[in-house]
């Protein structure tokens, strides 16, 4: 017997480094069962965030309808929950017969934490159990308070989760430095290995995003059941889910960047090659594609707000803003993605004329980049603002001044966003980066300024009439598809981003990819990839929607969708 | 209802050709894996260039900052008046000739920035291997100067072998990064796996904790690189088990390093 285990230990350690596997390729292979694995683990620790949020949002205001909102949400997360652990696995078997080697370098160093990753997806799976399947038992009273501690509990479980994995594919990208390429994988310390330079990073990065992604996700599901709907009750109730799910997906959005801009500094940081290959090497063209699916997000949640407003009593007197605030999306989008310093051969760089395009080079430096995109966002709220406020009148005496000091924030936010646009072009480099905290905090303290006083103006408001949730067009839900398209597709983009940095290096200078595929492939490879990624994830998850759909049929609120007075949202 | 399944699909299908398209139509740029530049001891200035040229404009990713004229000094085209690099680069230090800056500037980067730039540029000598490294500074010195270095400037290598290689490297690169540390040898090389040596390592295959007692260095030498030539006593079963492929691994002064370690295990 002990000879058997040494003898399997042998053939272990003598292993090659790779294996192929058929047809599509070993890289091929992984990249789809980690992408898919990716998305489905994004949606299933996204959506119990603001599944725990909308059960306190139900007990606290007891508002039967978000209650049964959250239960919707986490019988969604339960039939996604297996797929996700599905393509755990298939990833996991892919690596350890594709790339044994390294899979074993890696398990060298994480062993502890693989083993506890695995103890936490037991409590995980069985406290997810226990948050949905007694939902109904644990209902009044202290008990409901006791459920609502699980849904905690699930989310405490589930972010441990994912830090644990986010470790191991950051030290990838960022190795403590005292790592060599001859340092024994056994003699590093897993603590050391894990708090490496990406990792806080990467871990609020993808926090935040699992909410984007996990909110899209939802208002995509409720569209189809809108579109699919036989009766006014339930296309009411999931067009306000629709609405919810958006709302939560575009407000996680604002604040996406800002850790995004935290995770590029570490990059820098930790080592200025990689970050200058990601931002300015051969990568440099994958941020205009990126520019260009969130000018996609901004217009398409824009335009729905604005369609959303159709069927607000009220929201007329708004429309005739509309058309500029989408000039200033426009034109912000095209700014965002104009080309600037790309890595290009010298006869490219003779064919433009000069290092730059003659009058383009200019709108393509940061300054103007960091100008357009703060008055996208500055123009997004404005419209999430004038949704708000569609159906509302004020009653506080100070109704008027609140308005202007609002509409005075917004203007001293958008004169301090294009001053610093503007100076930009006249300092030196270092100065100009400083600029564009000023510009975000402006953005941000007017967000923060504006909603704090529309809430207190809200108090007691006269309703303009109620809002005729179902009364949406279908287009508008269309829409929401492409929101969850583009989302998918971009977490794919930023993954590739993430991962392609490091080149043909599996972890970072310190163990070289030697197999045929080392070389990291181009955009345009990279973009098939990622579509044939989003469409396994979409397709798979339209399939578990349906038969979450066959064992329990869909929770919608009759009587508060079609009756009473609700102002506001 | 069937309708707008298909709608959806639809849209869904257009979404992600128009997204995928557009990734097509821009630039197509892949990252290459840098390879081992062979350079032999009659190497002309005239290779050394042509060899440097590549580096630059491909796998050292130079011109992801040079050449724009933003983030880095121009080298190739003049700069603020100063010429080109081959030029200008033995006027920048005094006391350092136009060799010895251009490769400071490779090595140690920070040591001195040009005016107006920031400390950004990585140690370029961490990433590419010596030959490409000087290939790259004979490129640059042919900018409007004349090509010194010669083979004589790059540090003797062995053949095949890659900088950086790392424990899991199969083929193309050394073991653990070149090390001729027998003991990371051991390790990184998967005898320990079976052999044991002290107090470490398995039993399918002999102890060697005392092999140096048993076989000379010569017999050492014939067993790692061809296992199944002598099988010892006992061990009948296994025969075939051990990799045939540590001639490919190992570096001639790696193989040395690792028999002379064994034979003097007594």
């Amino acid at each position: 017997m002990a000879d058997g285990a040494l003898l399997l230990q042998a053939v272990v350690d003598s292993l090659p480094a790779y294996r192929e596997f058929p047809a599509i390729g070993s890289r091929a292979a992984v990249w789809i069962a980690a992408e898919v694995h990716l998305m489905f683990a994004a949606f299933v620790l996204g959506v119990p965030l603001f599944a725990v949020v909308a059960e306190a949002i139900g007990i606290f205001n007891k508002e039967d309808r978000y209650d049964r909102l959250a239960k919707e949400f986490t019988r969604l997360l339960l039939v996604a929950y297996s797929a996700t652990a599905i393509w755990g696995v298939v990833l996991t078997f892919f690596l350890l017969t594709l790339y044994p080697r390294f899979f074993r370098y890696l398990s060298a160093i994480f062993g502890p934490s693989m083993w506890l990753y695995v103890g936490l997806f037991f409590l995980e799976s069985f406290t997810l159990y226990l948050y949905y399947y007694g939902w109904e038992r644990w209902k009044q009273g202290r008990a409901k308070w006791a459920h609502w501690s699980l849904g905690i509990l699930l989310n405490v479980w589930g972010t441990i989760v994912m830090f644990i994995a986010n470790s191991w594919l950051t030290y990838m990208m960022s190795p403590p430095r005292d790592v060599a390429p001859a340092t024994d994988p056994t003699t590093i310390k897993v603590w050391h290995a894990i708090a490496n330079a990406t990792w806080m990073p990467i871990n609020v990065h993808r926090l935040i995003a699992n909410v984007v992604f996990g909110g899209a996700i939802v208002a995509a599901y409720a569209s189809y059941r809108f579109l699919a709907a036989r009766s006014d009750e339930e296309r009411a109730h999931y067009d306000w889910m629709g609405y919810v799910g958006n709302f939560i997906a575009i407000s996680a959005l604002i604040v996406l960047p800002f850790a995004g801009y935290w995770l590029g500094r570490e990059i820098y940081e930790y080592d200025e090659s990689m970050g200058i290959t990601m931002m300015g090497g051969f990568m440099s063209w994958l941020w205009v594609i990126q520019a260009f699916l969130i000018a996609v997000l901004f217009l398409a949640g824009n335009y729905y707000l604005w369609v959303g407003m159709e069927r607000i009593p009220g929201a007329e007197r708004f429309r005739p803003y509309t058309k500029w605030l989408l000039a200033i999306l426009v034109v912000g989008a095209i700014v965002w993605g104009t080309p600037h310093t790309m890595i290009a051969t010298s006869k490219e760089i003779a064919a433009m004329g000069g290092s730059h395009h003659p009058f383009l080079g200019v709108l393509g430096v940061m300054s103007a980049k960091n100008t357009a995109v703060n008055l996208m966002i500055l123009t997004t709220f404005l419209s999430f603002l004038m949704y708000r406020r569609a159906n509302k009148r004020p009653v506080v005496p100070w109704a008027r001044t609140g308005t202007q000091i609002q509409a005075a924030m917004f203007i001293v936010a958008a004169a301090v966003v294009l001053f610093y646009g503007i100076r930009g072009y006249f300092v030196e480099a270092i100065v100009r980066i400083g600029y564009s905290v000023y510009q975000v905090l402006a953005v941000l303290a007017c967000i923060v300024g504006v909603t704090v006083i529309d809430v207190m103006l809200g108090r007691g408001a006269v309703s303009r009439g109620d809002i005729q949730w179902g009364k949406m067009p279908p287009r508008s839900q269309y829409a929401l598809f492409i929101l969850a398209v583009t989302f998918t597709w971009l977490m794919g983009l930023m993954g590739f981003a993430r991962s392609g940095i490091r080149q043909h290096w599996h972890v970072w200078q310190v163990m070289r990819d030697t197999s045929t595929s080392a070389a990291t492939p181009a955009l345009g490879y990279a973009a098939e990839m990622i579509s044939v990624c989003v469409l396994i994830f979409l397709a798979l998850v339209a399939f578990v929607f349906w038969l979450g759909g066959l064992a329990e049929k869909p929770t919608f609120v009759q009587t508060e969708a079609t009756g009473g007075v609700h102002v506001g949202h | 209802m069937w309708a707008t399944n298909l709608r959806i699909v639809a849209l869904v299908l257009g979404t992600l050709g128009l997204y995928t398209l557009i990734a097509n139509e821009i630039p197509q740029v892949q990252s290459e894996v840098p390879q081992t530049l062979a350079l032999g001891a009659d190497v002309t200035p005239e290779q050394l260039v042509a060899a440097g040229e590549r580096v630059f404009t491909g796998a050292g990713g130079c011109t992801a900052c040079h050449g724009l004229g933003t983030r880095a000094p121009n080298l190739l085209t003049d700069e603020k008046g100063t010429g080109l690099i081959g030029e200008r680069c033995g006027k920048r230090e005094p006391g350092k000739s136009c060799k010895q800056y251009l490769y400071e500037s490779l090595d140690n980067p920070n040591a001195s920035v040009v005016p107006g730039y920031e400390p950004i540029m990585p140690a370029v000598t961490r990433q590419l291997p010596p030959a490409q490294v000087w290939a790259v500074i004979a490129f640059l010195e042919s900018q409007g100067g004349s090509v010194d270095v010669t083979a004589s400037d790059i540090p003797a290598q062995t053949p095949g072998l890659t900088p950086g290689a790392s424990p899991g490297s199969a083929g193309g690169g050394a073991l653990a990064g070149g090390s001729t540390d027998p003991m990371t040898l051991f390790r990184v090389g998967g005898c320990v796996g079976c052999h044991k040596l002290g107090a470490e390592g398995g039993a399918v295959g002999p102890d060697l904790s005392r092999i140096g007692a048993r076989q000379t260095a010569s017999q050492i030498r014939v067993s790692i690189l061809d296992p199944d030539a002598r099988i010892t006593p006992g061990f009948e079963n296994f025969k075939g088990i051990m990799p045939k492929t540590f001639g490919d691994q190992l570096t001639a002064a790696q193989l040395e390093a690792l028999v002379r370690f064994l034979a003097a295990r007594r």
